[in-house]
């Protein structure tokens, strides 16, 4: 049942959760339209924050396809991110010391390239570890990229960060000059506040159409995924990984596969992060960012897609919708309330509901089982009559 | 089915003619900015002022503003370290802008009031292009103070303000590459002629081997690439070390066993007085050297008597035999109970060249904006030691080349690189405080 | 310095990495889970302590140059710290109705909270303990070693503590109930021991020398919101090291840590005398071996560990 076809049929289908999650949304969404309609949010600042909620959520697919699918807690979200961002950014940055003024497809190949070869190092030694110690140990392994990108100052530029990174489009035929191409628009809807959308606008309409783009290809590679065999072996590890070997499955492999998948979504994260900010630093990889990832996945429901988009805005609301406080005179600092905030959050979801808000349901269930309804249909024939030939009666 | 598929027919249309009538609404409010509109990038609800020169009343904006009224504030923007490893300088600029800003205040930019929206960037980079990205996409300023730390400032400006027309005029950046930088202004000078100063002092007091340990980020690196190249001894150690550990321990080992006896310090407060806490606690000696960073109260409070005597450090400094910063300096003390400190100076600067700069130029744009600044505090025009005295000077119908502001901090005089020119102070430590041996200029 | 000059260091520092190392291991064996609040722990009874010792002051003497007022304070930051980490377990982590990783993942959070609390009451800037720093030994300094009383009052508080320990693990009835408990918690709840008795005075004790071992750390370095934070992972290699489950496992493992930690600039020294064939590999050495790695070392050691020996030096079976 979808939403146009019998809107009214598909929203009392739905969960309480995912009623009370569609209706805050939607709230949330017809508030920010009014925001931005009458000139209170500025547009383009408004499209950094999708930009970067597209990338948390981003993040959180990558961590999805780790710990929802197959029960991996990788606590090296941060590393892959800071490979994805530093392989794409010492590729085209202009202050790249190895490299440098590649184009951006190069940076992304390069960054996803160099993913690849790092959940290797990082998973051989960590995923046969038991869950708790695999947690550990990606955090101590995490912890060492971090330093090494820190002080090979030859490799990585070291703490200056590197700066002079391209535009992710440049080069492309129409859209490298669309920014300044594009008329400036003036949108007047209360009148005496217009709205002015003009070059920097476009840009960061751009950089939302890349992350929409990365996105959306991860969330269709994840979606297929989780419904194919492959994921449903994913699963069962995860559930019980001995009942798992006990089937024949190889699961140290299924488990690399899995790990290597959920990197590479993270690193595509990190080059849109690249190209967005124009600038990249160690202080990138700080594990603070693993936790952010951790908190969306598990606010928005380990196992599922939507939970991980939800729980991307999340973080970004978070995130920067305390700078907005620094208006009202708070007593409390925003960073560490920020902290408190975040604190709260995973104790209060681990408390009254640790699937968190959105957890996977539909998703885990064929759709050829939902729509024609019921059970599957029953075959003509019985199995006898069909090895044996010719009916029964 | 038919009564179902009529309301399906009817919700589709609906859906249809919502949609429709809803882009055609918003089509309606469209209009394209290309008559001369205010281009700063973003830039929504900010004041379209105009070129008034001195005289108080019409706004003469072409009516596509809010209708906001003359007497509104000018808006600029600020990004300043108020957590994070370098808040204390977070904290002293802040203390130098809100001096300002009473000034300014007091008279008015053309009967408007002067203010500064400041956000934190958390001494990181990524937190200061966050902060910009807010202030000049959201708030839409024209104008940007910021920051503090050469890598943020620099992050900024290659993230958010390049390719805008937003002027960027940094508090408090050391760091040699800005001056690579010419639409990036800073107040505070480059730290070359630190590192020039810091070198010659160390050959003139018969030092020919030293040890360094510098802080691992942009200023900490540029500031010792420069005296490297600037010393001509022999340089036996030199290694970096993180912001923010409990221990630096190992460092001050090596630095010991590498046999200089003098020790170069190029980091911050909070780092280098777990460093002398270290270096007494085992008992090391040696004679220390250090730039600017090193210096403040935090090290005086948290390291014991003794501990650093004889050191010396360079500074960038204000001319405290001026008049004009003797007189801001008993203002301070008067406000705040203490004595400025040069990083007070430059944000104070900052604020007061932009309030120059607002009042000299024909509209409240970026573009305008960067016509001015320099101007007004540029060598050419009368000298004027205070807001007071300069802004009369434009009300009286001068232009920006007319007014050469003398800043409390110096005097000024952006150069083509966008760096201002430096003064220098060396600090000894006398009975652990610091006492000013010598001036040198930069 | 010397070779001496290092081991004492690392001496210093082992007993506070022990003192962490301990409560940690303690709590992972018995109430199962790896709590990542400990190092956040710690840095509450560092600040309780410093907030307590500046109420009090010096309280007239001194004993190996720590005012009595310092003890004082410190046992009150012990007090704190366990009450704190009792008061979250009846709170937060018995009720909940999730497994160890859920507990270890709700530990995070708390982590933050704590640490929040800090931040928000204390800033996030460094202080010190109002106490006069000290010149090294004179008698030791021609041995290289430079290592003044506060640092022997560390590792004597550190000794006494830890022997504490033993003596109640061995010697009496709680020890031995707690012993049962970690061996195998099902038999123990079978042959009537008060399970959760047994798990609160455990959650006591892991804090209260978690709260110790902070206030030294404070001592040693500095306090700052993130100290505990920051020497988690260290903490974590150490336990690994010595053996989930063993308390004598993390004692030789917090050991042994603080130790290679501390001489990691001496490794950086032989490293750079010693020729080593490859070219390319001497340099790879020289540059990994060098004190920015230092924590780095510990926690390639603890993955080394995990994937050679996963019971680690003393432990139970990992699985």
């Amino acid at each position: 049942m979808s939403l146009l076809s019998d809107p009214k049929g598909a929203v009392a289908d739905l969960t309480r959760p995912e009623a009370w999650v569609l209706g805050v949304s939607v709230a949330f969404m017809l508030f920010l339209l009014g925001a931005l309609l009458t000139g209170a949010l500025g547009p383009t600042y408004f499209l950094f924050l999708v930009g970067l909620a597209g990338m948390y959520a981003l993040l959180s697919f990558g961590l999805n396809a780790q710990w929802g699918f197959t029960g991996l807690i990788n606590f090296s979200v941060a590393a892959f991110f800071g490979i994805g961002a530093y392989g794409s950014a010492l590729m085209t940055a202009s202050g790249s010391p190895i490299a440098g003024g590649f184009n951006p497809i190069v940076g992304l190949v390069v960054a996803l390239v160099a993913a690849f070869v790092l959940a290797l190092l990082i998973g051989i030694p960590t995923l046969r570890l038991r869950a708790d110690y695999l947690a550990i140990a990606s955090l101590g392994l995490a912890e060492v990229v971090r330093l090494i990108v820190l002080n090979e100052r030859w490799l990585t530029n070291g703490s200056a960060g590197l700066r002079g990174i391209p535009s992710f489009f440049k080069g492309w035929p129409v859209l490298s000059t669309f920014p300044e191409t594009m008329p400036g628009i003036r949108l007047v809807v209360i009148p005496g506040s217009p709205v002015i959308l003009e070059t920097a606008f476009w840009q960061a309409s751009l950089n939302v159409l890349l992350v929409l783009a990365f996105a959306g290809a991860a969330y269709f590679v994840l979606r297929r995924a989780h419904q194919s065999p492959w994921g449903r072996v994913l699963r069962t590890i995860r559930s019980d990984e001995d009942l798992a070997r006990a089937l024949g499955k190889n699961t140290y492999s299924f488990k690399m596969q899995s790990f290597i998948l959920g990197s590479l979504i993270m690193a595509l994260a990190g080059v849109f992060y690249t190209h967005l900010n124009l600038y990249v630093g160690p202080g990138d990889l700080d594990p603070i960012t693993t936790f952010y990832a951790w908190v969306a996945v598990i606010l928005g429901g380990s196992g599922s897609n939507r939970g991980a988009l939800f729980g991307g805005i999340v973080i970004v609301t978070i995130r920067e919708g305390t700078r907005f406080l620094n208006d009202v005179a708070l007593p409390i600092d925003p960073a560490p309330l920020r902290l408190l905030l975040i604190g709260v959050v995973i104790v209060a979801v681990m408390r009254y509901r640790p699937q968190g808000i959105l957890p996977p349901q539909r998703e885990l269930i064929w759709p050829s089982a939902v729509d024609g309804g019921g059970t599957p249909d029953t075959p003509e024939s019985g199995v006898r009559e069909q090895k044996g030939g010719g009916s029964d009666e | 089915m038919s009564p179902n598929s009529m309301d399906l027919v009817d919700r589709r249309t609906l859906l249809k003619l919502t949609g429709g009538a809803g882009v055609g609404a918003l089509a309606g409010c469209l209009s394209t900015t290309d008559d001369g509109e205010d281009g700063s990038d973003g830039s929504d609800g900010s004041d379209g002022s105009d070129g008034s020169d001195g005289e108080n009343g019409t706004d003469g904006d072409d009516g596509s503003d809010d209708g906001g009224d003359s007497t509104d504030a000018y808006e600029i923007g600020m990004v300043d370290s108020q957590t994070g490893s370098l808040s204390a300088f977070g904290e002293r600029n802040q203390r130098g802008v809100n001096l300002a800003l009473q000034r300014v205040n007091e008279i008015g930019i053309d009967g408007r009031d002067l203010e500064i929206i400041v956000e934190d960037s958390e001494s990181e980079n990524q937190g200061g292009i966050a902060a910009a990205q807010k202030l000049v996409n959201q708030d839409g300023v024209p104008f940007l103070i910021g920051a503090v730390g050469s890598g943020v400032s620099l992050a900024i400006y290659e993230s958010v303000v390049e390719g805008t027309d937003v002027v960027q005029l940094s508090q408090n950046s050391t760091g040699l590459n800005l001056t690579d930088f010419p639409g990036l202004l800073r107040m505070s000078p480059s730290g070359r002629s630190q590192s020039l100063a810091l070198s010659n002092l160390i050959t003139d007091d018969g030092y020919d081997e030293v040890a360094i340990t510098y802080v691992n980020n942009d200023y900490g690196q540029s500031l010792t690439d420069a005296f490297v190249d600037a010393y001509d001894g022999e340089v036996v150690y030199n290694s970096p070390h993180d912001q923010e550990q409990q221990s630096y321990s190992g460092v001050i080992s090596e630095m010991n066993s590498s046999g200089a006896d003098a020790w170069l310090f190029i980091t911050y407060q909070a780092e280098f007085a777990t460093m002398v806490n270290e270096v007494y606690s085992s008992g090391y000696e040696a004679q220390f050297y250090g730039a600017d960073s090193v210096s403040g109260d935090n090290v005086l409070e948290n390291t014991p008597e003794g501990s650093i005597d004889g050191m010396k450090i360079v500074v960038p400094s204000a001319p405290i035999e001026e008049e004009n910063y003797q007189s801001f300096a008993s203002d301070f003390e008067e406000e705040y109970g203490r004595q400025p400190t040069s990083w007070a100076a430059y944000a104070y600067d900052c604020a007061i060249n932009a309030a120059l700069a607002i009042q000299a130029a024909d509209e409240f744009t970026g573009a305008a904006l960067q016509e001015t600044v320099r101007r007004v505090s540029g060598p050419e025009g009368e000298e004027a030691t205070s807001f007071e005295a300069a802004s009369q000077i434009l009300a009286d119908g001068g232009g920006p080349d007319d007014v050469d502001y003398q800043g409390v901090s110096g005097p000024i005089d952006f150069d083509e690189n966008g760096d201002p020119v430096g003064f220098l102070q060396v600090l000894e430590v006398q009975d652990h405080a610091y006492e000013g041996i010598d001036f040198i200029e930069g | 310095m010397t070779v001496l000059g290092y081991l004492a260091n690392g001496l210093v520092f082992s007993s506070i990495i022990v003192l962490g190392s301990i409560g940690l291991s303690l709590v992972y064996s018995i109430a199962d889970f790896a709590n990542f609040a400990h190092g956040d722990t710690m840095t509450i009874g560092a600040y309780t302590a410093l907030v307590t010792f500046g109420a009090v002051g010096g309280l007239g003497g001194a004993v190996l140059g720590l005012p009595y007022g310092f003890f004082l304070a410190l046992v009150v930051g012990i007090a704190v710290a366990a009450v704190v980490a009792v008061g979250t377990e009846k709170l937060i982590y018995e009720p909940l109705d999730v497994d160890s990783i859920g507990l270890l993942i709700t530990s995070i959070g708390i982590a933050f909270i704590y640490r929040a609390v800090i931040q928000i009451r204390f800033g996030s800037g460094f202080t010190r303990f109002d106490i006069q720093p000290l010149r090294p030994i004179e008698s030791l300094v021609p041995y290289g070693v430079r290592v003044t009383l506060h640092d022997v009052a560390i590792v004597g508080s550190a000794a006494v503590l830890v022997v504490g320990l033993h003596v109640l693990l061995q010697y009496t009835d709680l020890g031995r109930k707690m012993r049962a408990m970690a061996d195998n918690p099902d038999l123990a709840r079978v042959s009537g021991i008060r399970t959760k008795r047994v798990k609160l005075w455990t959650w006591v004790i892991g804090a209260g020398l978690a709260g110790a071992g902070g206030v030294f750390l404070g001592l040693f370095n500095q306090l700052s919101p993130r100290m505990g934070f920051n020497l988690l992972l260290v903490i974590f290699a150490a336990v690994i090291l010595g053996g989930i489950g063993s308390v004598y496992g993390a004692m030789a493992g917090g050991f042994l840590i603080g130790m290679i930690n501390q001489l990691t600039p001496f490794f950086s020294n032989v490293v750079e005398a010693l020729p080593i064939a490859p070219n390319w590999l001497e340099t790879v050495l020289e540059n990994l071996i060098s004190i920015e790695y230092a924590n780095a070392i510990a926690f390639v050691i603890m993955v080394v560990v995990l994937l050679v020996r996963p019971n680690g030096i003393a432990g139970e079976g990992a699985t």
